[in-house]
Parts: structure tokens; sequence; C-alpha cells
């Protein structure tokens, strides 16, 4: 059996799965209460500004876009966690949970809102529901494991 | 007990990883936590990586200590509503270390699988 002096398999796999351990601790506790909600409302945000027509959508969008950046700043300051460019410490799989289906509804939304009567607010509150709910369940996962 | 006092910069590591990336002084199962959440992020403050690994101030501050002293870990002292806090990052030298002991791990447990 291959080892590293008397580290052996089942004790590399445990090493392994606390480091699994860690990295989802990092991805997702420690959030303040308001991070999720307030994302997923500026993210509603930003979808709105894309059912506004001309040179306003993307007037709209810049203060938008600056309120999601301090938003996430205060955030990791009141974690305590700094993530500058290191990319995170949430898997790839993790991000599409917890985009993906926001960056849809903003297509979907921006689409629908030229070629049919949608109303652009009723993305916006999907798109708030949608990333406020996934990204609450995912911190709550991790509280309680 | 308090977070360790040592500043930066960091001396230079200690000769504690093997040629094939396995590193006794990651390998003990606090510092791996330590480790593994400070690859992720840029620098953690002492009280959340208190928080996040659900570990006592002063074993927190013990583990750090060592990796501090291998030249795994800076440390910056900034303070944040008056009250001083303490922010901790991975050296480069840590970061590889790390990685490589990470995947040391991988091998021996892909190795002996086979």
């Amino acid at each position: 059996m291959e080892t590293y002096g008397s580290v052996g398999r089942d004790e590399a796999s445990a090493a392994l799965a606390s480091v699994r351990d860690s990295r989802r601790r990092m991805a997702w506790r420690g959030y303040p209460g308001w991070y999720w909600p307030a994302t997923g409302a500026t993210l509603g945000a930003l979808s709105y500004t894309t059912g506004v027509p001309g040179w306003a959508a993307l007037a709209a969008s810049v203060p938008v876009a600056a309120a999601l950046v301090i938003i996430t700043l205060a955030a990791g300051r009141a974690r305590g966690v700094c993530e500058g460019w290191t990319g995170g410490a949430a898997r790839q799989r993790e991000r599409i949970v917890l985009y993906g289906p926001a960056a849809l509804v903003i297509l979907a939304g921006a689409a629908a809102s030229k070629f049919a009567s949608w109303p652009p607010i009723a993305a916006a509150v999907l798109l708030f529901v949608l990333f406020a709910g996934t990204g609450l369940a995912l911190s709550a996962r991790a509280a309680r494991q | 007990m308090t977070p360790p006092h040592r500043t930066a910069p960091a001396p230079q590591p200690a000769a504690t990883a093997a040629e094939d990336g396995f590193d006794d002084l990651i390998h003990a199962p606090v510092r791996l936590r330590v480790c593994a959440a400070l690859d992720t992020a840029r620098e953690i403050e002492f009280g959340a990586l208190l928080t996040l690994l659900d570990i006592s101030k002063s074993a927190l501050s013990k583990h750090l200590s060592a990796l501090a002293d291998a030249g795994y870990v800076t440390q910056r002292r900034a303070v944040r509503d008056t009250r001083q806090r303490v922010w901790l990052r991975l050296t480069p030298a840590g970061r590889s270390a790390y990685r490589g002991h990470v995947a040391a791990l991988h091998r021996i447990v892909g190795r002996t699988g086979t």
C-alpha cells in the first residue's frame, strides 16, 4: 500500500475531506443576513434596467452596478473575508446553481420584453426570489453541516 | 489568549515539505483546515477564521504561530470600528506548499486505490 510515512489512504482521504469542508464553510458561511436579499434586489433592479428603453438603460444600470459592488465589499467586511481576485471558495457547479437561474431570467426577461408584453418588474421579482432563496438555502445548508 | 503577535515580513520557509509535496507541518488537521480556508481568499480576519473553523482562540493562535514561523502565513493589523483586527493571509510559499500537500494527498488516495 502506497503511503507517505505513516500516512495511508484512509488518513489522506480524511484530510482531503476536511479540506473540502473548510472550502465549503468559506464559500457559504458567515454572510450577514441582509446580503442575499440585498444582492437579489440589486440584481433584480439590474434586470429591470434591461427593459428600460434607449440610453436610459445604460444610465440606470451604472448606479445599480455600483450598488452591487458596494454590497459585495460591505459583506466582505462584515464577514471578515477579503476574497480579492482569488475567485472565492465556491465551486464552479455551486456558482452555476446560484447565478445560472439569475442570468437566465435576465436574458429571458430582456428577450421577452422585446417580443411580448412581459412586464420587466416580473423578471426583477422572479430574479430576486430565485437569487435570495438560493443563497439563503445554500448558506443555511452550510451552517447545518 | 490573543492572536499571535508576529508581524510581516515572513521568515524563510522551513524545510518541512518533502520532494513530492507532502508537508508534515501543514498535515496537522487544524493547520490543514486553516490553509484550506486561507487558500480561497486573499485575507481572512482572525475572528472570522475562528468562527469558520469552530475552534478555540488559543488553538488557532498556536497553529497560526507554527505556520507563521515556517513563513507560510503573514499577519496584518488594522483598526476597524475602533477595534484592532488581525488579518491573515497565505504567503506565496505557503500557498505553494499547501497546494503541493493537497496534490500529494490526492496521489496517496489515487495510487492506493488502484
